[in-house]
């Protein structure tokens, strides 16, 4: 049995690297130019909004008693679920040697940066006091004071740094290859001396390569378990609470799946522009996209059994209020929400048992799409659990103010501004990774023969 | 909008003034002289106008010194010797009483360093027993209020009391001095007033010929014609339901809103204690129209018009006479009362027999003066009169009458009144309508108005003269009771004010004179000439004259008065209006922020006076909540918003008075609808024959509890007092919730040396009045948010009354007939706090004596602890709501609490304040707090005495002997939070052959586990 080639076109090392590179030489385009400035017009409408935050307080998000937590801690796990993809596809399907990761890692893991960098924002400007958010910090203080080490925002607090800076870490190391290619096509002195200095002196020699393989693989095995700590510990703040919908034990799982298929279907939304726009349909093949669509099943069909499986456990454990929750998700005030999220995660992705949509790359863009809309919905649903929960005389409802919505349009215009200069100035495609999965690098064809 | 104060202070007092009146000409400063709470409080998201507000502050402080007198400053000099008693910081406690109407609190103040911060009951004093209401609880913020007049004004324009004086005396004193004060008139409040009444007759002596008129838009004036139809005199009746059995509370509100109702409060509740199976309680039957506080503690609420009453009263008379009661004037009255309960008649009857001298009957201020007559011969005939129901002399007292107005009217616009002269009221805002006094007014040459606001009337008078707040004059009362007390001031007067007193000696003598003065003259003849002063000194310290109760009498009805009185009445047909007291009385309190921001008891709304119709009148009138209507009465109309109020009596409407302000203040001006406009003369309280119509148009309602329903769970427990008696495990509903044993993970802290503090909270004894909440906003120094906020569910009460319905399981008639149970809801001090455990900066953590405290200064405001917090008892600083607070309502604030600054989230302390300051006085004197010395703000003004906080360490303490009590629950305790505040489950004590919906529900709600 002979697989189907994941590289296609019959390229060459030199064609690969040429094709990725021009990317990143190329001239400045209008179109770019003019996206990146709708994307900084709404990082300038978040800069807005996060000064009036700060400037009038917290009220001026739709939250009340009970709901106090609202579009801020939904946009906040929305956006670190979306920052799982990279880290998977980087870290654990290389350990898993599923080599046709290496044409989607790269952009894969710098959109998890960004993201992550749109999530970290929402925890430090959500609290009501943001002049002393540090406090958050195990910072020595003239208070001697410590942070209180059993709240799970504190546990977030680690998880989520601590995923950054090993996302940053690996993401780096896998472009030191690639910025020592870009190096030495460098033409203008500006270009060399800075992508000399980033390429931290890649010269390409064996010993480079036999160290270089080593840490990505340390560093990979680093990144498995927080990819799968990282969306748990931000579960944990609704899990370790006793809020009805919120305490139960499947939320780690339940969440890591559930990020694992958000962060799928933005690689994906992401990947079908990039991919179209570059012509890099040889590199990022319509294989690469249905084995992510596979993936997206599964996940999806993960989420969907968890949704199942709390309505259960809410039946079950004969507790009143978790049952309460769980109808009153379906049937009651949210009950739009709920259903939105039901048909976005769990009845969109079963088209993909078929073959044909699987390989229809409209039908899966559309799709990927929802499954963005209906997992932002997912963690909106939870959240609102607080809306009606135990004493029905403090129950109430919330709505979002204009502030909230241009908080989060504006983390978008955050996240695609860093897309769209990522896309400028970076190699996009891992060149020396998917050298490595060409017919060429393997010419025993893996012992195969 | 540039413009701001000088800040060359170089020039003159005389040019800081000029500029000042400049700035006062600027529409942003009359801006800031029209609303009350900086727009930001009220109305917090308008940045601009809070910066603006910010700039106008500056002219607040001139404005200080334009007041002039806050503090007399020849008065203020350093302490070179301090004086007895003053510890700087520590607080003292003055007695001194609050006139209300006919009647008067007795009170304590607490004074920090020379100004009031808070009220309290007095122990010694029969009108409050140490308990409150929300009215006594909010007058100190209306001593602070800023927006209450400073200067006298004449024609709009600036003036001053000299002036007046001047006018007074050259243009008018003597002249009607010389003609007997032909032309004059004064139309006055009710008092109840040794001196006032003294100052009055002095009037009648030396202007003959004026003419004077007494007008409260709501009192007890039915009740006293009604008692004068039956007995020919005057009588104040009190009632002692401490001593009843069985009450039958007339579309009354004796809990609530109608007579004295912190000492019924507190009568009521002591036969509701019930500690074993061997006491017994009272059972309270209420026939009302809408569903007030009363009828949620009714153990029977029959649901009528208001308009049905009265049949409905000589119907339980009828039943009575049958069963051999004689009641005399009752007469040969025909009425059908065929379309009323029979059955609930004739047990109402046999009851009200059976508890002989133990029964009360009472009729509400609405009901017109026959019910009252009536009522009075049922009370008469059931020998009630002597025990449960005393009739107390009037003296000093200038009662209300209606017809007096109308006469006023009629000789004001006969042009035969030259000059009136209105003591406090607003006529002009809450005459009856049909009587047009505005108009009237204006054919009155010479107009004078004392009033504390410049509102409605004193803009259309001449001269519009500030009246004083009781904590800053002098004065004196009768109580209820007849008892006398001191109107103590606790300040000097914060602006240019003069009391009653003072302006009605004015107007006999024509010089001021101090009203210190006044009073101590009245005294002398009080208190006899000897020993003066000692005598004196007591009745000040005591806050009143002890033994000084006027004699109750017990006349004879007389039955052919009574008779005469009734009318032949037939249910009333079509739909009704009512005209109901409110959150602000009758408008008196319209510009108090903690009044406004109260919700009303029943339907939770603050801010506003929506129209109350059932739920059937809804569907019939095809409305719903927040849709406007119109509504017709009598050819006149007004448009109001519709609100449900479950177990509203059908075809039946119910408008709250005291809304609907344009120009008093900043707080009342917008807030609700003016329904005086539809009140006339002849029908001030039931009109019939309205009609509603949907205008199409919603407007927006704020209510702090969106669900009246409890779901099933087990939060309010309840019970029947039959079944508590008759089993040693007495069965609660809903059931006590199943759980696995509640092992902890770990071992827990003990918490069992030293202080351990608790709370009982009875919900037998509680009747849902809200003072708690509002005692707990004074002490606590809680912000008032605004409509805006509520609205977005923001309120900061730190106790708060949750009202849950409760009915039949699957009758759709159920939202028609529901019961009610209130419980106060604060934080609960779990000893296992779910709040502590997920901040993640610990600032909200435990002490050793079982608090959990809330450290502000740590708090960084990621809000977790209340979103786990089961309770949902904690309340976040959305906004900076203090910082916009006018320099003067800073005075209002506790100085040993802190005010919070935005961004942090606070809650109930259990008044860590007091506990401190009693632990503090305690170890100085060598010896441990003992039981009873700490009250919590809310357990102290409670009129029910329905809290009970201590420590459960000590098994003596009240609160750890009411925690053996086996009605004793936690809510949510199966979850293993191990709250320190534990209630009493609920009874009621239904008659057996009237079907109890409390048991009704528990077989439905059994036969589906």
């Amino acid at each position: 049995m002979v697989d189907e080639p994941l590289i296609t076109g019959n390229q060459t090392f030199h064609s690969i690297t040429d094709t990725v590179s021009k990317i990143a030489e190329r001239k400045t385009t209008v179109t770019w130019l003019a996206l990146i400035g709708m994307a900084l017009s709404l990082v300038l409408v978040l800069l807005g909004s996060i000064g009036y935050l700060v400037w009038e307080g917290i009220g001026v998000w739709g939250l009340n008693i009970p709901v106090a937590w609202g579009w801020a801690i939904v946009n906040f796990v929305f956006w670190v679920g979306i920052g799982h993809a990279g880290t998977l596809i980087s870290a654990i399907l290389h350990l898993f040697r599923q080599q046709w990761r290496t044409s989607i890692n790269r952009f894969a893991e710098a959109m998890t940066l960004f993201a992550v960098i749109c999530a970290l924002i929402f925890p430090g400007i959500h609290v009501g006091r943001i002049w002393v958010a540090y406090w958050l910090f195990p910072v020595p203080n003239q208070m001697q004071m410590w942070p209180q080490f059993r709240s799970p925002l504190l546990w977030d607090v680690f998880a989520v740094s601590v995923y950054f800076t090993v996302s940053l870490m690996f993401w780096y190391v896998g472009l030191i290859p690639d910025l020592a290619t870009l190096r030495d096509r460098a033409k203008t002195k500006v270009r060399k001396i800075v992508l000399g200095i980033a390429s931290l002196g890649w010269r390409g020699g064996n010993r480079q390569w036999i160290n270089y393989e080593r840490a990505y693989l340390v560093l990979a095995g680093l990144s498995t378990p927080l990819v799968l700590s990282v969306h748990s510990v931000v579960s944990t703040d609704f899990a370790v609470s006793m809020v009805p919908g919120w305490h139960t034990t499947i939320f780690p799982p339940y969440f890591v799946a559930g990020a694992i298929f958000s962060g799928f279907a933005m690689v994906m939304t992401l990947g079908i522009i990039v991919r179209k726009i570059f012509k890099l349909e040889h590199i990022i093949t319509l294989n690469h996209l249905e084995k992510m669509n596979k993936i997206m099943l599964l996940t999806g069909m993960m989420v969907g059994y968890a949704y199942s499986c709390e309505f259960f456990i809410a039946w079950y454990s004969g507790n009143t209020y978790e049952a309460f929750t769980f109808v009153n998700r379906a049937f009651g005030p949210y009950a739009w929400a709920y259903w939105i999220m039901v048909s976005c995660n769990v009845l969109v992705p079963q088209i993909f048992w078929f073959k044909k949509i699987r390989r229809n790359v409209a039908v899966m863009f559309v799709a990927t799409i929802f499954i963005n809309i209906g997992m932002w919905f997912e963690r909106f649903v939870i959240v609102m659990s607080l809306a009606r929960d135990f004493l029905p005389s403090s129950w109430d409802y919330y709505s979002p103010t204009i502030w909230d919505v241009a908080t989060f349009v504006g983390s978008f215009g955050l996240f695609f501004t860093l897309f769209l200069l990522f896309i400028r100035f970076f190699p996009i495609i891992a060149m020396a990774e998917v050298k490595g999965v060409l017919p060429q690098a393997d010419p025993h064809h893996g012992g195969k023969h | 909008m540039k413009k701001r104060i000088p800040m060359t202070i170089k020039t003159t007092g005389k040019e800081y003034w000029r500029s000042l009146d400049q700035l006062a000409e600027t529409p942003q400063y009359r801006e800031f002289l029209h609303r009350e709470f900086p727009e930001g409080a009220s109305e917090m998201g308008n940045e601009w106008s809070r910066r603006s507000f910010l700039t106008l502050m500056g002219a607040s402080i001139a404005l200080a010194g334009l007041a002039g007198c806050r503090r007399p400053v020849e008065k203020i000099v350093p302490y070179v010797e301090r004086p007895e008693e003053v510890i700087p910081g520590e607080p003292l406690t003055f007695a001194t009483n609050m006139p209300f109407g006919t009647a008067a609190y007795g009170l304590l103040s607490r004074s920090n360093d020379g100004r009031p911060t808070k009220l309290e009951g007095n122990p010694e004093h029969p009108s409050t027993l140490g308990g409150a209401n929300v009215f006594i609880q909010a007058a100190i913020l209306g001593l602070y209020d800023p927006d209450r007049s400073q200067q006298p004004m004449q024609k709009g324009v600036k003036s001053d009391w000299d002036a007046f004086v001047d006018f007074y005396r050259s243009q008018l004193h003597q002249r009607y001095l010389d003609n007997k004060g032909e032309g004059l008139a004064v139309l006055s409040e009710s008092f109840a007033s040794p001196t006032m009444a003294r100052l009055k007759a002095a009037f009648e002596k030396n202007f003959p010929r004026a003419r004077w008129a007494t007008y409260e838009p709501i009192s007890e004036e039915n009740s006293y014609d009604g008692i004068e139809i039956a007995t020919g005199r005057d009588y104040q009746p009190v009632y002692h339901f401490d001593k009843a059995k069985t009450i039958l509370a007339l579309d009354s509100d004796f809990l609530g809103r109608e007579g004295n109702t912190v000492a019924n409060a507190r009568g009521f509740a002591s036969t509701r204690k019930v500690e074993s199976k061997k006491d017994g309680m009272s059972r309270l039957y209420v026939a009302e129209s809408s569903y007030t506080i009363t009828g949620g503690m009714a153990d029977h609420r029959y649901r009528l018009k208001s308009g049905d009453v009265g049949p409905f009263a000589i119907a339980v008379a009828k039943e009575l006479q049958k069963q051999g009661v004689r009641i005399d004037g009752y007469g040969d009255v025909t009425v059908d009362g065929s379309h009323f309960d029979s059955t609930w008649i004739r047990v109402v009857a046999e009851d009200l027999r059976a508890a002989g001298a133990n029964a009360i009957v009472i009729a509400g201020h609405g009901q017109p003066a026959w019910v009252h007559a009536l009522v009075y011969a049922i009370n008469h005939a059931l020998n009630a009169s002597g025990t449960t129901v005393e009739y107390h002399e009037m003296r000093d007292v200038s009662r209300p009458r209606r017809a007096q107005v109308k006469d006023l009217v009629a000789a004001m616009n006969a042009g035969s009144v030259e000059t009136l002269l209105i003591i406090g009221g607003d006529p002009v805002y809450n005459a009856p309508v049909d009587l047009s006094f505005g108009s009237a007014l204006g054919k009155v040459k010479n107009t004078i108005h004392l009033s504390a606001y410049n509102d409605d009337t004193s803009r259309q008078c001449t001269w519009h003269l500030p009246r004083t707040h009781f904590l800053e004059s002098w004065g004196d009362v009768r109580s209820f009771d007849g008892t006398l007390g001191v109107v103590q001031p606790l300040i000097e007067p914060l602006f240019a004010s003069r009391s009653d007193i003072e302006f009605l000696s004015l107007i006999n003598s024509g010089t001021l004179s101090a009203g210190y003065d006044a009073v101590r003259e009245t005294w002398q003849s009080v208190l006899g000439g000897g020993g003066f002063e000692n005598a004196w000194r007591v009745v000040l310290h005591d806050g009143l004259l002890k033994d000084s109760a006027s004699k109750p009498s017990k006349p004879n009805p007389r039955s052919g008065e009574i008779a005469r009185a009734i009318r032949p009445v037939k249910a009333s047909e079509g739909l009704e209006v009512t005209f109901k007291s409110s959150n602000t009385f009758d408008g008196r309190f319209a510009n108090n922020g903690w009044l406004q921001e109260l919700p009303d008891a029943m339907t939770k709304l603050a801010w506003d006076n929506a129209a109350l119709i059932s739920q059937s009148t809804a569907k019939k009138f095809g409305v719903n909540n927040e849709d406007m209507v119109r509504l017709d009465l009598g050819g006149r109309s007004l448009e109001t918003v519709v609100w449900i109020s479950p177990g509203h009596a059908d075809d039946s409407v119910t408008l709250l008075l005291g809304y609907g302000r344009e120009k008093l203040g900043r707080v009342a001006d917008g807030v609700g609808f003016n329904t005086y406009a539809l009140r006339t003369f002849d029908a001030p309280y039931i009109v019939p024959g309205g009609n509603m119509q949907r205008t199409g148009g919603t407007y927006e309602l704020a209510t702090t509890q969106d669900h009246g329903s409890m779901e099933g769970r087990p939060i309010v427990r309840e019970t029947t007092l039959a079944e508590y008696q008759s089993s040693d495990t007495p069965h609660f509903y809903p059931d006590k919730p199943h759980h696995p044993p509640l092992v902890p993970l770990w071992d827990e802290h003990s918490y069992d040396e030293g202080y351990q503090w608790g709370m009982v909270i009875d919900l037998n004894s509680c009747i849902g009045c809200n003072a708690c909440t509002v005692a707990c906003q004074s002490e606590n120094n809680i912000p008032i948010v605004g409509k805006e906020q509520v609205r977005h569910g923001r309120e900061m009460h730190w106790i708060r009354l949750d009202r849950y319905y409760a009915s039949e399981p699957g009758n759709p008639a159920g939202m028609d007939e529901p019961e009610t149970v209130f419980q106060p809801m604060a934080c609960q001090h779990c000893e296992n706090a779910p709040c502590e455990s997920v901040c993640p900066v610990a600032a909200t953590v435990h002490d050793k004596e079982g608090l959990n405290v809330m450290v502000y200064n740590r708090c960084i405001g990621t809000r977790y602890c209340s979103n786990n917090c089961p309770y949902k008892v904690r309340r976040f600083n959305f906004f900076n709501y203090t910082k916009d607070y006018p320099e003067i309502y800073k005075m209002t604030q506790n100085p040993d609490v802190t005010v919070r600054s935005r961004g942090v989230m606070e809650k109930c302390t259990y008044c860590i304040q007091r506990i401190s300051h009693a632990k503090i006085g305690a170890k100085a004197q060598g010896r441990t707090v003992a039981d009873g010395e700490i009250q919590t703000a809310c357990q102290q003004a409670c009129p029910a005495k329905a809290i009970t906080f201590g420590n459960i360490n000590d098994p003596e303490s009240a609160v750890a002997k009411a925690k053996k009590i086996n009605r004793d629950y936690r809510v949510l305790e199966e979850y293993n939070i191990k709250p320190r505040t534990s209630y009493l489950a609920r009874l009621r004590n239904p008659h057996p052959e009237l079907a109890a919906p409390v048991e009704r529900a528990e077989k439905t709600e059994h036969s589906t586990h």
